[in-house]
Formats: C-alpha cells, sequence, structure tokens
C-alpha cells in the first residue's frame, strides 16, 4: 500500500501509547465504568429482535451490493440532490474537502460555522483549516464541546469524552467559561447548553456528517440523542454534509434496516433520539431550515480499500462503535492509543487500510483475536480475519521488528519437528530454573523481557505432555485413543 | 480531482463494475455481485398502541389519550393552565386548529410560523402533530412544511406532539412502505433529547426539550 495522497501521516505508536495508558488510573477507571454499561444495553435491546441476525445479515447484503455498484448510486444520489436544489461536491482526499468547504465559507462570507459530531470532518482535519481562513468554528455535540475547549482528541466513535470524568469537565468549565465549579452532569449540560444556543443562533453555515445517504431520493440521514445535529441542520443558512463515498443506500426503505441496527449497537437504545431525513433544502414558503444544501462526497483511501478484496468488507462499516465497547485491548488502552479518529478493532483495521500500514503497522497486532468485534458487528465485518491479513501484510512488507521476526523464524523451526519441539522443552526446563519464583516466572532477561514486563508466565511442566499422554494411556488402555506412531 | 475523475477511480476499484471505459473488461469473469436483498416483512404486534404507550414511558415521555380532537383541545388548553405557560410555538396544520383555537382562548403568546427564532426560543413549549407513530421504538415522526416548522419541536423545553392512535405502526419497514412522498425534512423522535457524554451519567435535555408529551387521539 502506498500512503495516503495528500496528507502525510506520522507513524503511530501503538506500543509506546499503549504503556502510557496502562499507568493511566483515570483512564481505567472511565472505562471500566462506561464499557460494561454499554455492553449489556446493547445485549438487552438485540435479545428484543427476534430476527437479529437475519437483520445484521441483510445489512450486510445491502452494503455490499452498493459497494459492488457504488458508482451507479452515487450518481443516483448525486442527480436526485441536484434535481432538489442541492449540490455536490466530490473530494478525493482530506486537502480536497477541506478546500471545498473552506471556499464554500469564504465566498458565502462565512464568519461562523456549528458543527455536530462526525468522524468524517475528523478524519479530514477540518476545523483547523477553517480556523485560518478566519471562520470561527464550534463543536455542539457535548462531548465534542468538552474536547474543543480542552484542545483534546475524541477518544470514541459515540462517546468521545468516555476518557474523561464530570470532574474534570466542571474544572474545564469553570476554568474556559467562568461559570462556578459544578459537579453534577445535569448542571455542566445546561451550561453547555445555554452557551451553544447562542452560538446555534449565530452562525451562518452548520457542517454535519451522514450516516446514511438515500439514492433514490436524494436523502441524507443524520442520527443522534441531543439535538444538536438537528439545530446545525435547521438553523443557519447554509448546511454542508460531509460523507464517504460508501455511506450511500438504494432504498429509502434500507433505513429500515440500518436504523433498527444502528442504536441498538451503538448505545443499546432502541432508536437514536432523532434521526433527521433531509431532502433537499428549504422549499418555498417554509420558514426554516437551511437555504443552500451542499454534501461533500469523500475518497480519502476508501477506493484503495475497495479495491482490495481482502479488505473492502470494512467499508460495511456503520460507524456504530459496538466493536470498542467490547474488545479486551481497547478497555485496557482507550481511543487515543489508536492515534486515529477511528479507534479500537475497527481502526486497527480501517486506519491502516486508509492511511496505508508503512503508518499504522504495529495497529493490527493491538487484538488478541479474541473474535467478539465480529460477534456484535451489525454488519457482520470479519474483523479478526483482517487483522490476521494485515498482520501478515506488515511482516511481509518488513515493516515488524527484527526480533519478531527473528522469533518467528526460530518458532517455525522448532515446530517443524517433533524432536526439535522435545529438545527445546528440555533445554527450556533446565534453562527456567533461575527464574521461577513461588512457581511463576516473572522476570526474564534480554531479549524475552518484553515477555514478563506486564504479565507473570508459567513455567515449563516438569515432564512433557507426551510423558504425560503416554502415562495416561497405560493406565486406562481403553479411555484413550491408540496414538499413531507415524515416525 | 474532479468528479468524473473520482468517478472512473471509484468504476476500477468497485467489484461489480462489469465494463472499464465502455469496454467489456476481464471482471465479466467474476462471480455476479450480491443483488439487493428483500427488505423484512413488518412486524406483527398484538396491541402496537398498547406497545408504543409502554415503550414511549419507558423513555420518559409522558401520553396522555383522549378520545377526539375536540377533547385534546380542551386537554391541551387545561395543561396549559395548569402548567401555566405563557408562550407556546405552534404548528398551524388543519389538523390542529380546534387546538389552537383553545390555546388562543387561554389568552397566551401564541408563536406561529414565520416567528423570529429568538421568540422561539424564549417559548416555553412547542405543540406539534406528529404524522406517524411507530410501536415498537415509541418514535414520532414530524414532517416539515409551511405551517409546520421545525424548530417547534427543538427549541422550546417541552414538545408537545399529538398523534392520531390510528396512526401508529409496527415499525420501521412498516413505516417506510406508508410514509409517501418526502417532505424537505422528515425527523423522527424517539423521547426527550439526552446525552450521556458527561461521566457517562444520562441526562435529559441536552440541546432539544428535556420533556416530550405525546397526546394520543382515539382508542
Amino acid at each position: 500500500m502506498s500512503a495516503a495522497p495528500g496528507h502525510a501521516h506520522p507513524r503511530i505508536d501503538m506500543i509506546g501509547n499503549t504503556e502510557r495508558a496502562l499507568q493511566d488510573r483515570a483512564l481505567q477507571d472511565a472505562l471500566g465504568r462506561a464499557l460494561p454499561v454499554f455492553r449489556d444495553l446493547r445485549i438487552a435491546v438485540a435479545a428484543e429482535v427476534p430476527d437479529w441476525e437475519v437483520l445484521c445479515d441483510t445489512a450486510a447484503r445491502i452494503k455490499d451490493h452498493v459497494l459492488a455498484h457504488l458508482d451507479t448510486y452515487l450518481i443516483e444520489l448525486e442527480a436526485q440532490l441536484a434535481a432538489l436544489g442541492g449540490a455536490v461536491h466530490w473530494a478525493s482526499d482530506a486537502a480536497d474537502a477541506r478546500r471545498i468547504i473552506t471556499d464554500l465559507a469564504r465566498v458565502r462570507g462565512v464568519r461562523r460555522v456549528v458543527k455536530s459530531k462526525s468522524m468524517t470532518t475528523e478524519e479530514i482535519h477540518l476545523n483547523p483549516a477553517l480556523e485560518a481562513a478566519g471562520i470561527t468554528v464550534v463543536e455542539t455535540d457535548l462531548g465534542e464541546f468538552v474536547v474543543q475547549l480542552a484542545g483534546d482528541a475524541p477518544s470514541h466513535i459515540i462517546a468521545p469524552i468516555i476518557h474523561k470524568s464530570a470532574a474534570t469537565v466542571a474544572d474545564l468549565f469553570a476554568q474556559k467559561l467562568g461559570v462556578p465549579h459544578y459537579e453534577r452532569p445535569e448542571d455542566l449540560a445546561r451550561v453547555a447548553r445555554q452557551t451553544l444556543r447562542a452560538q446555534f443562533l449565530a452562525a451562518d453555515m452548520g457542517i454535519t456528517g451522514v450516516n446514511f445517504a438515500v439514492a433514490e431520493t436524494g436523502t441524507l440521514v443524520v442520527v443522534e440523542n441531543e439535538g444538536n445535529a438537528r439545530l446545525t441542520m435547521t438553523r443557519p443558512r447554509i448546511h454542508v454534509a460531509v460523507m464517504g463515498i460508501e455511506k450511500v443506500v438504494p432504498r429509502l426503505a434500507d433505513l429500515g434496516v440500518f436504523l433498527r441496527l444502528l442504536a441498538r449497537s451503538a448505545t443499546g437504545q432502541r432508536a437514536s433520539v432523532y434521526a433527521s431525513l433531509v431532502t433537499g433544502p428549504r422549499r418555498t414558503g417554509e420558514t426554516d431550515g437551511p437555504e443552500e444544501m451542499h454534501l461533500v462526497i469523500l475518497d480519502n483511501g476508501r477506493t484503495r480499500v475497495l479495491a482490495d478484496p481482502e479488505l473492502r468488507e470494512v467499508l460495511r462499516c456503520i460507524r456504530c462503535g459496538a466493536c470498542l465497547n467490547v474488545c479486551p485491548v481497547f478497555e485496557r488502552v482507550g481511543g487515543h492509543a489508536y492515534e486515529s479518529e477511528y479507534s479500537g478493532p475497527i481502526g486497527a483495521v480501517i486506519t491502516p487500510a486508509l492511511r496505508g500500514l508503512e503508518h499504522a503497522g504495529e495497529l493490527p497486532f493491538a487484538s488478541t483475536l479474541c473474535g467478539a468485534c465480529l460477534e456484535v458487528c451489525p454488519v457482520k465485518i470479519d474483523l479478526p480475519r483482517m487483522l490476521l491479513e494485515l498482520r501478515g501484510r506488515a511482516v511481509r512488507a518488513g515493516l515488524t521488528g527484527r526480533m519478531d521476526r527473528l522469533f518467528a523464524q526460530a518458532w517455525t523451526f522448532v515446530m517443524g519437528s517433533p524432536g526439535r519441539l522435545r529438545l527445546l522443552g528440555g533445554l527450556g526446563r533446565l534453562l527456567q530454573r533461575p527464574f521461577v519464583r513461588r512457581g511463576k516466572i516473572d522476570r526474564l532477561p534480554y531479549p524475552f523481557n518484553g515477555w514478563t514486563a506486564h504479565r507473570t508466565a508459567p513455567p515449563l511442566a516438569a515432564a512433557p505432555f507426551r510423558t504425560w499422554w503416554k502415562s495416561r494411556r497405560s493406565a486406562s488402555p481403553q479411555g484413550v485413543p491408540r496414538e499413531r506412531e507415524t515416525r | 480531482m474532479s468528479r468524473d475523475a473520482l468517478l472512473a477511480r471509484i468504476r476500477a476499484a468497485s467489484p461489480g463494475a462489469a465494463t472499464v471505459g465502455g469496454l467489456p473488461s476481464a471482471r465479466d469473469a467474476r462471480p455476479a455481485p450480491p443483488e439487493l436483498p428483500a427488505l423484512p416483512a413488518p412486524q406483527a404486534f398484538d396491541d402496537p398502541v398498547g406497545l408504543f404507550i409502554d415503550r414511549a414511558r419507558d423513555l420518559g415521555a409522558g401520553v396522555e389519550r383522549v378520545a377526539s380532537v375536540q377533547e385534546a383541545a380542551e386537554w391541551t388548553a387545561a395543561w396549559v393552565r395548569r402548567r401555566g405557560l405563557r408562550r407556546v410555538a405552534v404548528w398551524e396544520t388543519p389538523d390542529l386548529a380546534p387546538v389552537l383555537d383553545g390555546l388562543r382562548a387561554e389568552g397566551i403568546d401564541i408563536l406561529g410560523p414565520g416567528s423570529p427564532v429568538e421568540t422561539l426560543a424564549q417559548a416555553d413549549a412547542g405543540v406539534t402533530g406528529a404524522e406517524w407513530g411507530i410501536a415498537e421504538t415509541a418514535t414520532l415522526a414530524l414532517a416539515s412544511g409551511r405551517p409546520q416548522p421545525r424548530l417547534v419541536s427543538l427549541l422550546p423545553p417541552v414538545h408537545l406532539a399529538i398523534l392520531r392512535a390510528d396512526r401508529i405502526v409496527a415499525d420501521l419497514h412498516a413505516f417506510f412502505v406508508r410514509c409517501g412522498a418526502l417532505p424537505s425534512s422528515l425527523t423522527l423522535i424517539t423521547g426527550p433529547s439526552r446525552s450521556a457524554d458527561i461521566g457517562s451519567v444520562l441526562v435529559l435535555g441536552a440541546h432539544g426539550p428535556t420533556e416530550v408529551l405525546i397526546l394520543l387521539i382515539g382508542r
């Protein structure tokens, strides 16, 4: 894979980030509290749907069909939106998208922009570009507002400040907004609501993402709980929506499938509080709604993923975040460790896929391959398979460490013959002796020290399995099948 | 990059693209891409109205029942009086005419379509009529239009939605079969505005109404 065009990414230091995250008590507490709640809620509402698996399967097949005919559906969407008086802009990469949106704002004399939460606009780093053009940008999702005030980055697809406590937010609001030190989340939410109301009323442009775009009707769908996206798309005179090429669905009725899956998978709600289906700008005689509507359709590496038969399936993703909530690695390290707006198992695949493996070679290794992500995915993306695929590619591209390769080669050699395995076992039992303390190995010398840095290893058993097996067989000849000696 | 260049890139990457540049390509030999699957049939609930009410209350939305539009008008007037509401934003659809007459008789401030948004933001409540209800999720479907400003269900702290019980369908599959031509904005509303962003604690009334009341007409 080559680098994503137009935007240089530094290499992601997943291992270093993990070390730091594991030391962060507050992060560990916050994730440990929030994620089990998400998981339990999801299980309860998914169980209510009698044909959950059929629904997931239908969603996956609709997405696969769209991906096979993406050009057709995007052209249909464009034509429908144009007929309604909307405008479509095509962006090949992040820089292209930033330029399109900044130009739209500049030409129209826009001074203030309100935004609702959108992973795609995070992906293209839109805010700094608008600010550089002298435009004020305000994030209006409660979590994103906090992120912006703190100069932080979101750490979860749907819960951007899952890493922050209410007390941290209270400090931030007191410091930046000059309000008393409120402790209760409802008071903090009220402060944010009041602060942001003024912003909505003053803004000339509202920027949102898109959850789904319906080709046959030209409808854009934005799903949320707070109402800030509705305000963003309703109040300012210009609405700009940004979506990846994969967000299009063929039929209006397809939304029935996706909306039923999305909220249940994301937050464990039966439905999100608001699903806004906007079909073109304000019509004649209407007293609110945007006068202008623009849709920016973004590639930014997606066609590269589309062309890749092994990874194409990730483009089914509806950004629900269910895989984050069940991932044992995400639960320990949080979203920031992935250094991308897409974290967790989906991020470990999508970031290397979009940016290029050379920028994110460690990410596919940040998984235990336990399979929980596949189990909860509402569009059945086989993330474990793709994580393995990317690991293989990273090894073949020489992106893994020299020591890793050496170990893998040695392991292959040893496992290649029973005699060699027996020999190594005997040697290991002998060499481990000075390191076994109270029945555990908790410290090994270089180059094995990485293994014991965060965990203890059980020592090799006194007798190998083969010896145990033989003694067991002679003890009860009927109890176990006869071993076939192959050599 | 131009539109056509990007579309060409998409076409070249698509597994189902049968032709490249108008010529049959080697991709023709590949298995056909998946067809669009049939959509699930609507669910059949024994008592969709009962389910709608239960699930609305689960969400913290209030549900009141009246027999007719006339009763709805009386109920709304009494409600406004009881709550001491002084300024109410409204939709002016023909269906709601009796309700609006009742409110006018109360002598309160009525904010119809075209009211300045700053005044709308000061309203004590917004009164709308939901076109459809969806039983599975207790969702209201609100259409925008000339007499139906979008902000009435969003800016005031309380949203009263009037819905006919015979417009409650089982689920989204049933809804999309029936919903007909789309307005410029169709909003599906499920309970009061909420957020659990701060400290993972649920807060109602993040940006939209803290309170949603559904007035069901008919049995």
